[in-house]
């Protein structure tokens, strides 16, 4: 192979094997069940930093606390309906967040009520 | 613009009294897994899921009433687009299942005239505190016309069975109107629309 060629790669899917042309290779699932979230090719694969709470809260935490973790891999979804199977929660600050729509687990990414774009979290799902 | 990857969406909503266990139909997460605190604690507004019936792919959208149960809250703007309604009570509370006829007649008063309902017995894993028999829910059915099945929400029983027949019964009315669509609209009587076989729910 040579350097010429792989300069015309871009960077991100050179790096991601789960990323062709931008997009999603695989179909996109529910770690926990398997639900399908996502057809492949679906969604466009990003960058941004998001802070998101966590799936499972520690119980032991304060009353009214959120744990957040930072996010920085997203599949953005343009048209809600692309979605396969997903669930919007009740609208949190200007925001829904996605569960899985057969099992709840999440969330899974979230929607911005103002642009109508949905972020999928790439740690958040499983390829298939 | 993104290419279109489905052919049709329906829009369905989930009514009846509070109490129901039309929130356990949207949202599982009693019989969860794992328990997804976060998720429970804020709620689903709603839902989109696929189907294919056909060689159709169908996006459904399903919308939970989200606490506002009260007849006069559930008004023509909530109606507005849906498509399909399940019409849901509790086989362990006898006012759920008498109230399913306010809900048919506030339906009649808000939604569009031709929405495509079906009657949903719900906890039917809760066989003994069950105070409404599945007759009298295919009674009531039947005397409507409309479609009638019992689901445990929990034991997870005839829910998916029940968004894909109203979803089908949707199709059902949404391509005969395309079919027609070239002809004055003739008002045709409706077939009768049988509940489906009583299917052992829970034994």
């Amino acid at each position: 192979m040579s350097e010429v060629e792989n300069k015309v790669v871009p960077v991100e899917s050179e790096e991601k094997d789960y990323v062709e042309d931008g997009k999603n290779k695989l179909i996109v699932k529910c770690k926990f069940c398997g639900s399908k979230i996502l057809d492949k090719k679906s969604a466009k694969y990003i960058t941004l930093e998001k802070e998101l709470p966590l799936m499972q809260q520690d119980n032991n935490r304060k009353e009214g606390e959120i744990q957040n973790e930072s996010v920085n891999e997203f599949y953005h979804v343009e048209n809600m309906y692309t979605f396969e199977n997903i669930g919007f929660t009740h609208t949190v600050a200007n925001c829904k967040y996605l569960s899985c729509a057969d099992c709840d687990a999440g969330p899974v990414g979230y929607y911005d009520m103002e642009t109508k774009h949905s972020y999928v979290a790439i740690s958040r799902i499983v390829h298939a | 613009m993104a290419k279109k990857t489905y052919d049709l969406l329906f829009k369905l909503l989930l009514i009846g009294d509070s109490g129901v266990g039309k929130t356990c139909i949207l949202f599982r997460f009693s019989d969860n897994h794992f328990t997804t605190t976060f998720i429970s604690t804020i709620g689903i507004d709603f839902k989109i899921k696929t189907v294919e019936l056909r060689g159709k792919k169908i996006k459904l959208q399903i919308w939970d009433t989200a606490g506002q149960e009260r007849f006069h809250t559930i008004t023509t703007s909530y109606y507005r687009g849906a498509m399909g309604i399940m019409l849901v009570y509790d086989i362990t509370n006898e006012k759920t299942f008498d109230d399913i006829v306010k809900w048919l007649r506030n339906i009649d008063e808000h939604a569009n005239e031709d929405v495509e309902k079906m009657i949903l017995g719900n906890k039917c894993d809760m066989e003994e505190k069950r105070v409404v028999s599945k007759e009298r829910g295919e009674a009531i059915a039947r005397e409507h016309g409309i479609r009638f099945m019992e689901t445990s929400a929990k034991a997870n029983i005839n829910i998916d069975r029940a968004f894909s027949e109203l979803a089908e019964a949707i199709l059902d009315k949404t391509s005969g109107r395309e079919a027609d669509a070239d002809h004055a609209r003739i008002a045709v009587e409706r077939r009768p629309s049988r509940a489906p076989p009583a299917r052992a729910c829970c034994s």
